[in-house]
C-alpha cells in the first residue's frame, strides 16, 4: 500500500524520524517494502497484508499509527447523511444475495472540471492518474477510507438498474478500451440488457463519468468477496477497486466514504445533493464479542502481560472493553476489523503491540519428543555419502523432461513452459543431458547421480516413486567393466552382495541392457545410450531390507589361493560359471576374475576353512568337483 | 699369562673408545668403510686380538672372548647407524614437486549439503525428520491449512496443475505439515526439506521449481517464547552468533499469530543497499503458531494443545553460501564440481 507521508500525516500525528516510523509499522505487521520520493513528497511503500482489508487504505494506516503512539486520530471533516430505503424517480433491483449492501446517491448539476491542484497531486502521489473532479473524487475516497466508489452519468444509465449476474458470453467494453466476455458467476450493475460496470472492479465506458455529464449516481457497494475474486482473477481487473473487493471489507464503510465525498462536493460548490443515501442493507454487521483468557494469553505467547497494559492496549486498538474480571475479559471489536475473529487474532493484536521485541526466547524447555524420522531417510542420506565416496557427483534437476523425450508422462495442465509440462519416468533423460553437456564441454570424466522422484498415474492413482540413477561416460575406461565395478561397489557399501544383473531389452533405446536383480525381484535396470552407460534403482524396493553395518573379522587360519585358468566357450555368461562354481562348496570363499585373454578366463580362487587350515588333498578334491561340473554344465576346460 | 690377559682388556677398551670417537668422526661411507676395514678386516685390530685368543689360559680366554663379541657387537651396531646417517645425506635425487594425478572425488550437490547442515542443527533440538508426497491435493496444501478457495492469500500460489482444480504439484511444504499433523501423534517436532512447485516463467531469480525447508512442533506448553528461542538458536547457529535478528509480525494464513524474520543485510552493513531494497534487513522466514483452524481440522483442542510452524526458501540461501549468481544454474546440470 502506497501511504504518501502527508496526506498520512493529515489524520494522524506522526513521528519527526520516518525512520523510526516505518520501523515501528514493520514491527507490528506492515512491512515497509520501500520509501519513493516523488515531486519532493515522501510515499511509503508498505506490505500488503491479504487479511487487513481495512489497511488497504490511508485511514487504516493512520489508525495503526494512532495505536503504535497512543495518539488520536485528527478530526476529519465530513458531511452529515441519513438513509433512506428508496430514491427518488430510481429503482434498483438486487436478484442476488451476493450482494452485501449498496449506498448510492444523486448528485445533480454537476460542475466537471479539471482537479485542484491538491486532489490531483494527491492520487499522482499515490499513483492514479488524474481525471476530472468527480472520477478523482472518489478515487481520493478509495485511497483514503478504503471503501472503492463509482460514477454513473446519470442521463445516460436511466432510471432502472439491475445487479445480476451475468449471462454467459454477455460483453462489456471498458472505460479502459478492453472488451470482457463474461459468464454466468460474474456480478455486474445493468440496464436492461446494457452492463454498466462489473461488480466491485470496473465500470463500463460510456456510461461513465465524461465533460459532457450533468448530474450522476453514486455508489459504494460491498459484495460476496470470493464471487469478486474470482470475477477479479479471471479477468484479470486487478484494478484498485477489485484488489479491495477481494479482501474482507467491512460493509459499514459505505457511511464513511459517502459523508466524505459529500463533504468536499459541498466544499467545492461541485453539485447539489440531498444529504440522504439510498441504502440497501439486508444484513446489518455489528460489533462482535470476543473473550480472552489470560491465562491463556500467557501460555500461548510467553509473555506475562500486566492486566492494565492489555487494557490500554485494547483501548488504544479502538476495542471496547465491555466486561473484566481477574482471569478474562470480553471484547467488542469494531467492524473494520475483519481479520478479528478469533481469541488468538485477540492474542496477536495484543502481542503485536506490547512488542514481538518483548517475547522472551526460550530454547524448547518441555520434554524431548521421541525420534521418529523413517529409516529410509536416514538410509538415503547413507546412499548419498556412498555414492560420493565412488566419486559419483550428485546432480539435483528439475523433475520435468523435455518435450521430445515424453512418453506417457504425468503432465502439468498449465504449464509455464513446454519444458516444465511433462513430469519424469526416469532419472535418465536430465542427466543424459547434463552427460552430454560435460562431454561437450572438453571433460574426461562423467560420473553423475542423481536421488529424487519419478511419477507416474496408475489406475487413477498418482504414484510416487524414489530412484537413484547413476550415469557414466569416460574417455578413458569407457567399458562396461568399469561402470559395473562402481554400481557394484555401491552395492556392496550399501549391504548387497548378491545383485545380478540380468541381459534383457529394456526401452530407452537402450544397448547392452540389463535388469537389476535382487532375490529374484526386480529392483532396477541399466544398459547403454550411445557410449554413456546408465543404471537406475528403484530406492522404495531396497531400503530398509539390507543389514546396515556389517562387520566381518579377519579369518583366523590362512586361505589357499590359487589361479585357474578356464576355456570358456563363446556366448557364456560369466557370472553364471562364477555362480556354479560357488555352489559347489562353502569352502569357496571368493571367486575374483583376474584377466580375459581371448577365451580364457582367469581366476583368483580362495578356499577358506573357518576353524583349520585346508590341506592340499582337500583343496584338489573341491577342485576336481568344479571342473566335473564346469565341463558338463558348461563345456570348460582348464587350460594346464 | 694373566698380566698378558689384563693388558689386553684395557687394550681392547682403548680399541673400542678410539674406534667410536673414528666412526662418529667420519664424514663418509668410504672412510666408514675404511674404519670398518681396519678393526675387522683379515688383518684388522679385532682379528688380530681374536687370532691371539689362543694363546690365553681357557678361563682367560672365555672372559676375554664375552668382552670381545660386546665391543664387536657395539662397534658393529655403531657402523650400521652412522652409515644410515650418511645415507640420509647423500640420499638419491627425488623430485617431490611431480605433479599429482588427481582421485575422482564425488561431491554433494549444495542444496543437499545446506540441507543437512540445517538437519544436524535442528536434531540437536529434537527434531525428526519428515517428508510427504509432491503430487498433493488441494485439501493438503490449501484447505486443511486454513486457506479454503478464493482466499484472498491464495493469489500468492500460483499453482502447477496435474488436475485442475484438485491435483496439483506442492506449492509449499506445509502440504507435509498437515500429513504429519494428521498422521503423528503429539508430542512431535519435525522438519521437512523438498522440491516445491510454482507457476513461474524461469529466469536468473525465479524458478518453477524451488526448494523449502520447513519444521513445525505440535506440543501440549508450546509457546511465541519457545518459537522465539528455536528460530534464534538455529538462524544464530547456521549464520553466526553476531548476526542480527528481527523478530516481527507477518501475516500467514497457515498461523495466528504469525511471525516475519529478517537478517541484517551483510551487503552493505544494514546502510541499505540494492540487495535489501534500502531496508537493511533480508526476510530470512516466515513462522507462527499453528492456526487454530488447522487444530481443529485435526480434531485437536487449540487450548490444550499448540504448535509452531517455520519455513524457508533455500535456494537463495544456497546461491549465497557458494557464490551462485543465477538461480537456473542450481538445477540444471551447470555446477561444475
Amino acid at each position: 500500500m502506497k501511504i504518501p507521508i502527508n496526506w498520512l500525516n493529515s489524520l494522524v500525528e506522526l513521528p519527526k524520524d520516518i525512520k523510526k516510523l516505518t520501523n515501528d509499522l514493520t514491527m507490528v505487521g506492515h512491512m515497509l517494502d520501500k520509501i519513493e520520493v516523488k515531486n519532493g513528497q515522501t510515499i511509503l511503500d508498505l506490505e500488503l497484508r491479504g487479511n487487513r482489508a481495512d489497511c488497504y487504505s490511508v485511514l487504516g494506516i493512520a489508525r495503526e499509527v494512532s495505536t503504535i503512539y497512543g495518539t488520536k486520530l485528527k478530526n476529519i471533516p465530513v458531511e452529515e447523511i441519513t438513509k433512506t430505503n428508496k430514491l427518488k424517480d430510481f429503482s434498483l433491483d438486487i436478484q442476488t444475495p451476493l450482494v452485501k449492501r449498496v449506498g448510492m446517491i444523486k448528485i445533480e448539476n454537476v460542475k466537471i472540471v479539471k482537479s485542484p491542484s491538491w486532489l490531483s497531486e494527491k492520487l499522482v502521489s499515490y499513483g492514479i492518474e488524474s481525471k476530472n473532479n468527480i472520477v478523482d473524487l472518489t478515487n481520493l475516497v478509495m485511497v483514503e477510507t478504503g471503501e472503492p466508489m463509482h460514477a454513473f452519468d446519470l442521463d445516460k444509465i436511466g432510471n432502472c438498474l439491475k445487479i445480476r449476474l451475468a449471462k454467459d458470453g454477455e460483453k462489456i467494453t471498458t472505460f479502459q478500451d478492453t472488451t470482457l466476455t463474461l459468464t454466468k458467476d460474474d456480478l455486474v450493475w445493468a440496464k436492461k440488457d446494457c452492463i454498466l460496470s462489473v461488480a466491485g472492479s470496473i465500470g463500463e465506458k460510456y456510461n461513465s463519468v465524461s465533460d459532457t455529464t450533468k448530474n450522476i449516481l453514486l455508489e459504494a457497494a460491498n459484495y460476496d468477496r470470493a464471487n469478486i475474486r474470482r470475477t477479479v482473477y479471471k479477468h484479470k481487473l486487478l484494478t484498485d477497486a477489485g484488489i479491495r473487493h477481494e479482501k474482507d471489507l467491512d460493509p459499514n464503510m459505505v457511511d464513511f466514504a459517502f459523508s466524505r465525498f459529500l463533504y468536499f462536493i459541498k466544499k467545492y460548490n461541485w453539485g447539489e445533493f440531498k444529504p440522504e443515501i439510498y441504502d440497501y442493507y439486508p444484513k446489518k454487521i455489528v460489533p462482535w464479542k470476543l473473550n480472552l483468557d489470560f491465562e491463556y494469553l500467557k501460555r500461548f505467547s510467553g509473555l506475562d502481560i500486566e492486566i492494565n497494559q492489555i487494557k490500554s492496549i485494547l483501548t488504544k486498538l479502538n476495542f471496547k472493553i465491555i466486561k473484566l474480571n481477574k482471569d478474562k475479559l470480553t471484547v467488542e471489536i469494531p467492524t473494520y476489523r475483519t481479520d478479528v475473529t478469533l481469541e488468538e487474532d485477540l492474542i496477536e493484536e495484543i502481542v503485536r503491540i506490547y512488542g514481538y521485541d518483548n517475547i522472551p526466547s526460550k530454547t524448547l524447555s518441555l520434554e524431548i519428543p521421541n525420534k521418529i524420522t523413517p529409516d529410509y531417510i536416514l538410509q538415503e542420506e547413507y546412499l548419498r555419502q556412498t555414492a560420493v565416496s565412488l566419486g559419483f557427483d550428485e546432480n539435483i534437476s528439475l523433475p520435468f523432461i523435455k518435450e521430445k523425450y515424453k512418453e506417457n508422462n504425468v503432465s502439468i495442465v498449465n504449464p509455464p513452459s513446454p519444458d516444465t509440462k511433462y513430469l519424469r519416468s526416469s532419472l535418465f533423460f536430465n542427466l543424459y543431458d547434463t552427460a552430454n553437456k560435460i562431454i561437450n564441454e572438453r571433460g574426461n570424466l562423467v560420473q553423475l547421480f542423481e536421488i529424487g522422484k519419478i511419477y507416474s498415474k496408475e489406475k487413477n492413482i498418482y504414484k510416487e516413486e524414489r530412484r537413484v540413477g547413476f550415469i557414466y561416460w569416460s574417455k578413458e575406461n569407457n567399458k562396461f567393466i568399469d561402470f559395473k565395478s562402481l554400481v557394484v561397489s555401491f552395492f556392496e557399501a550399501i549391504g548387497f552382495n548378491n545383485i545380478e544383473f540380468i541381459n534383457e531389452i529394456i526401452s530407452f533405446k537402450f544397448t547392452n541392457s540389463y535388469l537389476l536383480k535382487l532375490s529374484n525381484k526386480q529392483i532396477g535396470f541399466g544398459g547403454k545410450h550411445g557410449s554413456i552407460y546408465y543404471t537406475e534403482i528403484d530406492l522404495d524396493s531396497i531400503l530398509g531390507k539390507n543389514d546396515k553395518y556389517k562387520v566381518s573379522l579377519w579369518p583366523s587360519y590362512p586361505p589357499q589361493i590359487e589361479d585357474m585358468t578356464l576355456q570358456i566357450p563363446e556366448k557364456t555368461y560369466v557370472g553364471e560359471v562364477i555362480q556354479s562354481i560357488k555352489s559347489i562348496n562353502n569352502l569357496i570363499t571368493k571367486i575374483e576374475l583376474s584377466n580375459i585373454f581371448e577365451n580364457n578366463f582367469t581366476f583368483n580362487i580362495e578356499y577358506q576353512h573357518p576353524d583349520k587350515t585346508l590341506t592340499d588333498s582337500e583343496v584338489k578334491e573341491i577342485r576336481n568337483k568344479i571342473l566335473t561340473k564346469l565341463k558338463e554344465k558348461f563345456g570348460i576346460s582348464i587350460k594346464e | 699369562m694373566l698380566d698378558n690377559g689384563i693388558y689386553m682388556k684395557e687394550d681392547l677398551i682403548n680399541l673400542k673408545n678410539q674406534a667410536l670417537a673414528r666412526i662418529s668422526e667420519a664424514n663418509n661411507l668410504d672412510e666408514l668403510e675404511q674404519i670398518r676395514i681396519d678393526l675387522f678386516g683379515r688383518s684388522g685390530k679385532i682379528t688380530l686380538i681374536i687370532k691371539e685368543l689362543r694363546n690365553l689360559k681357557p678361563e682367560e680366554k672365555k672372559q676375554i672372548g664375552i668382552l670381545i663379541n660386546e665391543i664387536k657387537k657395539t662397534l658393529d651396531e655403531f657402523i650400521q647407524t652412522k652409515k644410515n646417517d650418511l645415507k640420509v645425506v647423500i640420499r638419491e635425487w627425488f623430485d617431490p614437486t611431480i605433479p599429482a594425478k588427481l582421485k575422482k572425488i564425488g561431491h554433494l550437490h549444495p542444496t543437499s549439503i545446506v540441507i543437512s547442515e540445517m538437519v544436524e542443527i535442528f536434531k540437536n533440538l529434537g527434531f525428526s525428520i519428515t517428508e510427504g508426497p509432491e503430487i498433493e491435493s488441494d485439501r493438503y496444501n490449501f484447505e486443511l491449512l486454513n486457506l479454503p478457495k478464493d482466499h484472498p492469500a491464495r493469489s500468492l500460489q500460483d499453482v502447477l496443475y496435474i488436475e485442475e482444480p484438485e491435483i496439483l504439484l506442492r506449492s509449499h511444504t506445509s502440504s507435509v505439515e498437515t500429513r504429519a499433523i494428521e498422521k503423528l501423534k503429539p508430542p512431535f517436532r519435525v522438519v521437512v526439506a523438498g522440491k516445491c512447485y510454482r507457476f513461474e516463467s524461469v529466469n536468473a531469480t525465479n524458478n518453477a521449481m524451488f526448494y523449502q525447508f520447513q519444521g513445525f512442533a505440535l506440543q501440549e506448553g508450546i509457546s511465541m517464547a519457545d518459537l522465539k528461542g528455536t528460530l534464534f538458536y538455529f538462524v544464530k547457529s547456521y549464520f553466526g552468533e553476531d548476526r542480527k535478528i528481527r523478530f516481527r509480525c507477518k501475516y500467514y494464513p497457515e498461523v495466528e499469530p504469525g511471525v516475519g524474520l529478517d537478517l541484517d543485510c551483510k551487503f552493505c552493513n544494514q546502510k541499505g543497499c540494492a540487495v535489501c531494497k534500502g531496508r537493511g534487513w533480508i526476510e530470512m522466514l516466515g513462522a507462527g503458531m499453528i492456526h487454530p483452524q488447522i487444530l481443529k481440522n485435526f480434531g485437536y483442542n487449540p487450548k490444550k494443545i499448540s504448535g509452531f510452524a517455520f519455513g524457508m526458501g533455500l535456494d537463495r540461501i544456497v546461491m549465497d553460501r557458494f557464490k551462485i549468481k543465477d538461480i537456473r544454474s542450481l538445477y540444471n546440470g551447470d555446477i561444475k564440481y
